[in-house]
């Protein structure tokens, strides 16, 4: 009883999809120059997944993580965050409703060269005037591997160590959705499965959902599922991808377009 | 590559107004005072009219050379590291070291006859204005008709390129060398600078109150001491840092901002100190030594009036040329800082938040700045002060100090905030790509 009815709760409660778009366009330049990167995506991603989405470049698959994660203002469509809609204002409004929901992991890890590792991690919590629970942040940030490292400057430290820092800093706020963008685009081999199977666990222990953008089969790979996106659309999805039917897919996704249209 | 320094020029003009605006005061100044050289040359002009003339042209142009330099030189420096992707571009497409040399040298060359051939109409209704002063004081005879020649021309377009082209030259050595420790002349030239200070200023006691040069020794002493605590900046700062710890996420950013580019911050808090101390040094003991002899009822010598147009003049031109360096060491600071701004927008900094950054931060400056200067000018106004009138602290300071220093907090808090709001226009994810 008490199972089925906790479950019950989590099934629908306010918001059973932690993020939402619908019918989300946004064009660049004006007249004849004008690009469309979003034609109309709808998509919805349950609380605590790990969704990857891929595409060729150009396919707007940057822009449409700008969209989604409130760093941009889509032309036309809907775009909710843990149901709660993402009304386009001032850069300071955007801000606002960004923090506490969303957390962001870049390729260029976008750490602040003056802070240390401790300070880096705990800055969201200072701009939005929270209280910092530095015992908690030293937990996450053990977590991640770098208990021994509070005190050291990103420049000190590998790509592999930066990049756990900003996925350390984007789980402090305890988010909704992460957004990872190329997060491993910058780093070796190694580096990059430690990183994947960090954000797989920010998933499967912390709760969080995440969505990924990325070039890399193999990072895909490490996803509940796949979106591919092809010319500003949605062009498919692939549940419990293996980084060859990744591949396979990523290799013929001109066609499925075509054949589409 | 000459081809190539004319088209960057063309093609990016705003880069080059720093440098050209320099150029510009710096020949309209230089001219403007060697053509009392060219005047006092002229047959006919009695020698007391000669002398004052001589006196302002060397000093004031001497001054004025130093300053170019200074002023270009600083420019430049900021320019030749904004381009530092350009010039790596070149280095890649097989330019040689002596190419981009003599493409920066070029440049600042054309810049600065651009400058100097801009500064020659002003610089000729200066020199007319200059002596209708001198004329009105009674330092030159009325006969004396202002004359504009060969020694104002030559000079001044002479120096400004010659200045602006050792000033590329530097500016292009120091980005190549990169970050260098400090040598051992820069860790024993603060001090040295700190004791003659205090010994020219000590030896202020030695004169007595009616010595015209007595206002020589406690202002050489405010300008090496200022000079001393300009150069150890970087130090001073992070004292006045280790002081502070503020609430807000703004000002904690601001706090471990600074403490870390104290290094490259000392250019700025350099020039808010040298022009503190300077102008309000020679201000106020220029307002004393007036009132003192008015109060006493004589007239003015002809000597104590050059002395008097000359520290105005000299503080008038320090005043512009530290404005302009700091405005634009400030303005090309922030504007690199947008990759930075970008990064906090990003870990959910509001633009608002970040300008509290950056206003903090200018605070911070200007309060260190102004405290070191004053504290320099202090030094030397007390004892000339003493000497002269038998008072510790002159009432003609408030209003100087007032007037400089918060000429100093608009510049500083001025530069900072406006260019910090116009680089936070990109789009933080833009901001934050844009990694040349």
């Amino acid at each position: 009883m008490v199972r089925s009815g906790a479950r019950h709760d989590h099934d629908t409660g306010p918001a059973p999809e932690a993020l939402r778009l619908v019918k989300v366009t946004k064009s660049y330049g004006t007249g004849d120059s004008a690009v469309t990167a979003l034609d109309g995506v709808t998509l919805g991603l349950a609380r605590g997944t790990f969704t990857a989405v891929m595409g060729p470049s150009g396919s707007g698959k940057s822009t449409l993580l700008q969209c989604a994660a409130g760093l941009d203002r889509p032309d036309s469509g809907i775009v909710q965050v843990d149901g709660t809609e993402l009304t386009g204002g001032s850069e300071a409004e955007l801000t606002k409703f960004r923090r506490g929901r969303i957390g962001f992991v870049f390729q260029q890890y976008n750490l602040l060269e003056t802070l240390t590792v401790a300070q880096n991690t705990v800055l969201p919590l200072k701009l939005a005037g929270k209280r910092v629970d530095r015992r908690r942040a030293r937990e996450i940030l053990t977590a991640v591997g770098l208990g021994d490292r509070l005190g050291h400057r990103p420049d000190q430290l590998s790509g592999g160590h930066r990049q756990r820092v900003a996925i350390a800093r984007a789980l402090v706020t305890e988010p909704r959705v992460i957004f990872a963008d190329e997060p491993t685009g910058a780093l070796d081999t190694r580096s990059a499965r430690e990183v994947l199977t960090l954000l797989r666990q920010a998933v499967r222990v912390h709760g969080r959902t995440v969505v990924m953008v990325t070039h890399d089969p193999v990072a895909a790979s490490y996803a509940d599922s796949v979106l591919f996106l092809a010319d500003g659309r949605l062009a498919g999805r692939l549940p419990a991808p293996t980084a060859e039917a990744v591949a396979e897919r990523l290799a013929h996704l001109g066609d499925d377009v075509m054949t589409g249209v | 590559m000459f081809v190539l320094a004319m088209r960057s020029i063309r093609q990016r003009p705003g880069r080059f107004l720093a440098t050209l605006l320099s150029a510009f005061l710096g020949a309209a100044i230089i001219m403007t005072f060697h053509s009392m050289h060219d005047t006092a040359g002229q047959p006919g002009v009695d020698s007391v009219s000669a002398g004052t003339l001589g006196t302002a042209a060397g000093v004031v142009g001497g001054y004025g050379t130093l300053l170019v330099f200074f002023a270009v030189a600083s420019t430049l420096t900021v320019n030749v590291r904004q381009r530092a992707a350009e010039l790596e571009l070149l280095r890649c497409s097989g330019a040689t070291p002596a190419q981009l040399k003599r493409m920066v040298v070029g440049e600042a060359a054309v810049v600065a006859l651009v400058g100097a051939g801009l500064a020659i109409l002003p610089a000729m209704l200066g020199g007319r204005l200059l002596l209708e002063v001198f004329q009105d004081s009674g330092q030159v005879a009325r006969s004396v008709e202002h004359s504009f020649g060969t020694i104002a021309l030559t000079s001044g377009i002479g120096i400004t390129l010659l200045a602006a082209a050792g000033a590329a030259f530097l500016a292009l050595r120091r980005a190549a060398r990169g970050h260098q420790r400090r040598g051992r002349a820069r860790v024993f030239l603060p001090y040295a600078a700190l004791v003659a200070g205090a010994l020219a200023v000590c030896s202020t006691f030695a004169f007595s109150a009616t010595d015209s040069a007595l206002m020589a020794p406690p202002a050489y002493g405010s300008i090496l001491l200022s000079v001393g605590c300009a150069l150890m900046a970087p130090r001073l700062l992070r004292g006045v840092l280790d002081r502070l710890t503020p609430g807000g996420a703004s000002g904690w950013l601001a706090v471990r901002n600074l403490r870390q580019r104290s290094g490259q911050l000392a250019g700025i808090l350099m020039s808010l100190i040298l022009f503190t101390a300077v102008s309000t040094a020679t201000l106020t003991m220029q307002a004393v030594e007036s009132e003192a002899v008015e109060a006493s009822g004589l007239v003015k010598s002809v000597d104590a009036k050059n002395l008097e147009t000359l520290n105005f003049t000299v503080v008038g031109i320090i005043v512009v040329f530290v404005c302009v360096m700091l405005v634009n060491s400030l303005y090309a600071a922030t504007t690199y800082r947008g990759r930075e701004f970008g990064q906090q927008r990003l870990a959910g900094a509001t633009p608002g938040q970040v300008l509290g950054v950056v206003g903090a931060e200018g605070l911070v400056l200007t309060v260190t700045g102004v405290l070191f200067g004053t504290l320099a000018a202090l030094a030397g106004i007390v004892p000339f002060t003493v000497v002269r009138g038998d008072k510790v602290l002159p009432g003609q300071m408030a209003g100087v100090w007032a007037a400089v220093a918060s000429i100093g907090a608009a510049a500083t808090l001025g530069t900072g905030l406006a260019t910090a709001r116009r680089v936070l226009r990109t789009p933080a994810v833009r901001a934050v790509a844009s990694t040349a």
